[in-house]
């Protein structure tokens, strides 16, 4: 049995190396470690070339040697065992130039899928804002399938055209010099006939894909928007729309078709006229005693075995520039810097109190420095206070909280954590110490227990888990609402959470993961009362002892914190406790009157009732 | 994406297939004449190949070793005349397959999606979008490459073959039967081959899509990943689907690989049979040299067309069973029909009557039980009560986007199931809770309720409800796309199309179903005035979430447990003190809470994400 393990020189390889000027050699280099393999498949197809050639040279020596004479020096049986010696040389390598190449294919786009999977996830923040998902995606799927193609299939298959080539070509020479050389006139006009017509074809190839995922789209709107068609009673309407996007795609399959309907027999043609051209040619030598008719029978052989492979080289070449062009798209997704996870590892063993202090901080997103979102922060924050943030929309918030676990860095001023200025902690370590539970929380598609356990490397008991669940409020539902408990995965089989239960998750996520700093987007808009007191218990247990940043919603939820800073502009307009606030004029003390109406307001509106 | 692909795996195991290939024939019937060309230009072709070899022996046993070069001259000539025949065959015969594919791609996709339009909303409440979107793209795509490529493939084969086998035993039949020995052993192998190799390319295909699932999650769940330091474990987890894929990609590769050389190998002991013989028979005249060269390309080429066939055939279980589920869509009948005297009467303004109405969907709970109303004219209904409690049910109803189970539904007079559906939903505007826009630009949204709209009315109309405003702030005004599904707009400004687009159609009904997700106040505002105007000349359902929408109903109707739980003004049933009241003092504290607190957020603006 042959090996089909991967190789374990896969995963830690680093394709920066192969990026560069030039395609081709990053082609190359994204081979390291395989060189040889691929060289192996490449003699294989070598030698596979030449057993076929041989093939013909063997056929011609039985006419000539053999059948053509009455005096026979050789034995039949030696012609014959030759033959399918030949045929198994031919074979065996065929099939190892293909093993080899597929293996090689398969393990430089393993690792390429692997190298790309870890590049994504660790490249910055600022990159991810500004690249679409479905873009990144194709770049890691159908692009890097291209690649696969280029290496199993496209350059071995134009390697083999070229080796059919020079060994026909060099057994032509070997049989008659002018013969050979007038056979291979028309092997110019094929290569630029074919080229000229497959980069056409692929551009209207493209085209008609392109149709077709309109076509897809169209489909889908309608079905999705089928409450809306039947309410206008627009299925007349619809049903031309479909009808013109279809019948664009019938034209443009007709243009296609027409092209593959004129190569094919054009070459055919080109192809016949040189090979008849030869035939006579060499019959002519044959009849007039210049070569032998076994001669003439390798002839035949040789020339169809140049001719005919030539008319898709064409194809190859062109498919093979889309390769290149798919890993150009790859390596500028490569050449994108990650983001630097460890960097002052000696800090991480320290143990965290969490005390902040921010000074003068000031914060622009790359490219916007027109429009700085942060000025002049300044607060400090003892271990285990709580810190609550009011603000609009855009008033800065979350680009204030996004700073603690280094997903952006600031740009000027510097914050202090337990006295070292923030940047000098490696961010693993800093994110490990910092727990976020944000308004619609991200569930991955495993099983509940995976969720609650996903912030912790360590092992976890299904005790700790449940523990974990208890505190946040949502044991209760996944024994009873979900089929499989804990081990239901989260997505599948239409297995969907509300609002809530995904917050709860989320929440025991963070209770196990047990960090230092603790950021909480405090928002129950989407659950029940019931509900929404389950997870304020849930969270005020979370907070205890640990140093809290708080988004805050709603006056309520504010009254206890330590320090209340209320930010608008990308500034902290107002800061102080719940009294110290109230005691002065400014927004909080409106937003807190406001709100206080409310009731007011309620009660007068029942009495009027009644 | 993983799911897309579970749905285009499907497979039916059906006893049916004759059955269904008669109907397959039955799709290709109005298209007999292509079929007979086309099948007759490529059994030309088949059969000219195997002459042009025939012409090859000739070449060498008249004109070479007989040296006889007027007789060589007059066959190439033969030949390059065949070749020009054999080049226009070849033509025809891509030319008019491929059209032909793509016409019977055309039709079905076009008699799919019309049959689609007239499908029941209980259809697609239990059809996922995938499964549909996949009979009509995919299945549609094999079915068409079955009966055009694929009959091609067989017609081709089998016509090389046997001239081939013809041409053989002319020359010399005791070893043309000998190859007759080899072809079905060729075939066999070549069937087991394509078999297995599709088995593992779906194999491929499975974790491929497991793999783009992992990187969708990935790439949008990023944010959480770096929060919580989950990089490694990641990066293992997905290097243990990566080697999957590398295994399955590799076993696929590797039976590919294997294949050619042993179809190649077994022909060459063919071969090698053949010189055998020959040589064995030298001297007796039984094969000359041009029969024994004939003999080797035959025996040659012939794996192609066996191949070809093999593939055909492994792939044809596929294509059969794309188009059972192909036929399996255009045989669900639509539940709500009209009848063939159905009226289209010229207005249905007028009274609503629900009278005795029970309705429950597919799964026998009841929703609506013996619901009776009576709307008058121009009245204003304002639906409120918990999820769930039959609301949506009453307006889908009301529609027709579903029929009673009992009782009967009166619009003017008439019992509704006497009239068209048409006739009923051409007279409603109907407003979703989260719209559903169509690509393409603003304009063309709002026309969609009157197709024969001037831009005049269209911009009218959006003036009528507040959204001119907005629109003509737009880079492109009236011109802007609003993206697949109106994702470009955010949800104010897609009910504010919506409702333009409701106005513009000049309903006798209108439904809305408001939004309970939060809009800015200024656009909040401009829907409140949107709907006023669109309700004044109708009579109005508005499953309500806003007070102020309630309170300017003329009838408000508590919905609960498929029930009128209260009805009445909104005077009267806060002087009541039950259902309403508690509900409404619950949306007032929230309301006023919310319109109070000047952080809400805001919808349309765009914030980074927190992790």
């Amino acid at each position: 049995m042959l090996n089909t393990t991967p190789s374990p020189r896969g995963i830690h390889f680093d394709l920066q190396q192969t990026l560069g000027v030039n395609r081709l050699a990053g082609l190359w280099r994204l081979m390291s470690h395989y060189h040889s393999l691929y060289f192996g498949a490449a003699l294989s197809t070598g030698i596979a070339a030449a057993a076929n050639t041989a093939t013909f040279l063997l056929i011609r020596y039985f006419v000539d040697r053999y059948l053509m004479q009455s005096e026979r020096s050789i034995s039949l049986w030696w012609i014959v065992s030759g033959f399918l010696l030949l045929a198994i040389i031919q074979g065996g390598f065929t099939f190892l130039s293909r093993r080899l190449a597929a293996q090689t294919a398969e393990g430089v786009t393993m690792r390429l899928r692997n190298y790309l999977f870890d590049h994504m996830q660790r490249l910055t923040f600022g990159y991810h804002d500004k690249t679409q998902t479905g873009e990144l995606i194709q770049r890691a799927t159908s692009d890097v399938d291209a690649i696969r193609r280029f290496f199993a299939d496209q350059a071995i298959e134009s390697g083999r055209i070229m080796f059919l080539f020079l060994m026909n070509f060099g057994a032509l020479l070997y049989l008659n010099g002018k013969l050979a050389l007038l056979s291979i006139l028309v092997v110019p006009v094929i290569l630029a006939v074919s080229l000229w017509f497959f980069r056409r074809i692929e551009r209207s190839y493209e085209k008609y894909q392109e149709q077709e995922a309109k076509l897809s789209t169209q489909l889908q709107e309608n079905l999705s928007g089928v409450r809306v068609v039947k309410a206008f009673a627009r299925q007349a309407y619809e049903q031309n729309a479909f009808d013109a996007v279809n019948r664009e795609k019938y034209r443009r399959g007709q243009k296609l078709l027409l092209m593959h309907a004129t190569y094919w027999p054009v070459t055919d043609i080109i192809c016949a006229v040189q090979m008849l051209g030869g035939f006579t040619l060499a019959a002519s030598m044959a009849i007039a005693g210049a070569i032998t008719v076994g001669d003439y029978l390798a002839y035949v052989g040789l020339l169809v075995g140049i001719i005919w492979p030539l008319r898709n080289l064409g194809r190859l070449i062109v498919q093979m520039s889309q390769g290149m062009v798919s890993f150009g798209r790859i390596a500028e997704v490569i050449a994108e810097e990650r983001e630097p996870i460890a960097t002052y590892a000696e800090r991480s063993t320290k143990q965290m109190r969490g005390a902040l202090r921010f000074e003068q901080v000031q914060f622009v997103y790359d490219g916007h420095e027109e429009r700085p979102v942060l000025h002049n922060i300044s607060f400090e924050v003892k271990p285990g206070q709580k810190v609550a943030l009011l603000g609009s929309t855009g008033s800065g918030k979350t680009s204030l909280i996004n700073l603690l676990p280094r997903f952006y860095e600031y740009t000027g001023g510097r914050i202090l954590l337990d006295d070292a200025e923030l940047t000098e902690y490696p961010r693993d370590w800093l994110r490990q110490q910092i727990g976020i539970v944000e308004q619609e929380p991200f569930l991955f598609s495993l099983s509940i227990r995976e969720n609650i356990s996903y912030g912790v490397a360590r092992q976890v008991s299904q005790a700790e888990v449940e523990d974990a669940a208890r505190a946040a409020a949502v044991h209760d539902v996944i024994i009873s609402k979900f089929p499989e408990g804990y081990g239901t995965v989260v997505g599948e089989r239409g297995i969907t959470l509300s609002g809530g239960q995904k917050q709860r998750i989320a929440l025991a996520r963070t209770l196990l993961k047990d960090p230092r700093i603790l950021i909480l987007d405090d928002s129950t808009s989407a659950v029940d009362t019931e509900t929404e007191a389950l997870i304020r218990h849930a969270l005020q247990r979370l907070m205890r002892g640990r140093t809290t940043f708080l988004i805050a919603h709603r006056i309520q939820s504010v009254m206890d914190a330590d320090l209340i800073l209320v930010m608008e502009h990308g500034r902290i307009v107002q800061r102080g406790t719940h009294a110290e606030l109230m005691a002065q004029p400014g927004r909080y003390r409106r937003i807190y009157d406001a709100q206080t109406r409310i009731e007011d307001e309620l009660d007068q509106l029942i009495r009027s009732a009644n | 994406m993983s799911m897309d692909y579970e749905l285009e795996e499907e497979e039916f195991t059906s006893q049916f297939t004759g059955q269904t290939l008669r109907r397959i024939a039955g799709e290709l019937k109005p298209h007999w004449p292509w079929v007979v060309s086309f099948v007759l230009a490529v059994a030309l072709v088949a059969s000219m190949d195997s002459f042009f070899t025939y012409l090859s022996k000739r070449i060498i046993d008249e004109g070479i070793v007989a040296r006889d070069w007027a007789r060589l001259l007059s066959i190439v000539r033969l030949y390059g005349s065949l070749v020009l025949v054999q080049a226009a065959g070849v033509f025809s015969f891509i030319y008019l397959t491929g059209l032909l594919g793509e016409r019977v791609r055309y039709e079905l996709r076009k008699k799919l999606f019309n049959h689609l339009q007239s499908l029941s909303l209980t259809y697609y409440n239990r059809t996922p979008v995938g499964w549909i979107m996949s009979r009509v793209t995919s299945d549609t795509d094999r079915m068409a490459e079955l009966v055009t490529w694929g009959l091609l493939d067989v017609v081709w084969s089998t016509f090389n073959i046997i001239s081939a086998l013809y041409f053989m035993s002319i020359i010399n039949w005791r070893l043309a039967l000998m190859v007759m020995l080899i072809v079905p052993l060729i075939v066999v192998i070549a069937v087991q081959f394509k078999k297995r190799i599709i088995v593992e390319y779906r194999a491929v295909r499975r974790v491929n899509s497991k793999i783009t699932g992992a990187y969708n999650e990935n790439i949008t769940g990023v944010r959480v990943v770096k929060a919580l330091n989950r990089e490694e474990e990641n990066l293992a987890r997905f290097g243990g689907l990566s080697s999957q894929m590398y295994q399955a990609g590799y076993r696929a590769a590797w039976l590919s690989a294997l294949f050619l050389p042993t179809v190649q190998f077994i022909s060459a002991v063919g071969v090698g049979g053949v010189i055998a013989y020959s040589g064995a028979q030298a001297g007796t005249g039984a094969i000359s040299v041009g029969g024994i060269q004939a003999f080797i390309s035959y025996i040659l080429f012939m794996l192609w067309p066996i191949m070809e066939m093999a593939r055909v055939y492994a792939e044809m279980q596929q294509a059969i069973a794309s188009a059972e589920r192909i036929f399996s869509l255009l045989d669900a009948k639509p539940e709500i029909m009209d009848r063939p005297d159905a009226l289209e009467p010229p207005t249905l303004a007028g009274d609503i009557v629900f009278d005795n109405v029970t309705f429950y969907y597919e799964d026998d709970k009841p929703v609506l039980t013996n619901f009776n109303l009576h709307v008058h004219r121009g009245e204003t209904i304002a639906l409120v009560g918990p999820t769930g409690g039959g609301k949506s049910t009453i307006v889908n109803l009301l529609c027709r986007f579903y029929e009673p189970r009992q009782g009967t539904i009166h619009l003017n007079g008439y019992d509704y199931t006497e009239l068209t559906q048409h006739a009923i939903q051409s007279r409603i505007g109907m407003v979703l809770q989260t719209p559903h826009l169509f690509s393409g630009a603003i304009r063309e949204n709002i026309r969609y309720g009157r197709l024969d709209a001037s831009d005049e009315e269209v911009e009218a109309a959006a003036r009528l409800v507040g959204a001119d405003e907005f629109i003509q702030e737009l880079a492109q005004g009236y011109d802007e796309e609003v993206g697949e599904g109106g994702a470009l707009l955010s949800v104010g400004q897609k009910q504010l199309i919506s409702l333009a687009r409701a106005v513009l159609a000049q309903p006798e009904i209108f439904i809305m179903d408001e939004a309970t997700s939060s809009v800015d106040t200024l656009t909040e505002g401009l829907i409140q005035q949107g709907m006023e105007a669109v309700m004044q000349n109708c009579t109005s359902f508005v499953i309500a979430h806003r007070l102020s929408t309630i309170r300017n109903a003329d009838r408000i109707l508590v919905i609960e447990d498929g029930q009128i739980a209260e009805m009445g003004s909104h005077a009267e049933l806060l002087h009541l003190g039950g259902h309403y009241y508690r509900l409404y003092t619950q949306q007032f504290r929230h309301e006023l809470e919310e319109q109070l607190d000047p952080w809400r957020a805001s919808a349309d603006e765009r914030e980074l994400m927190l992790a």
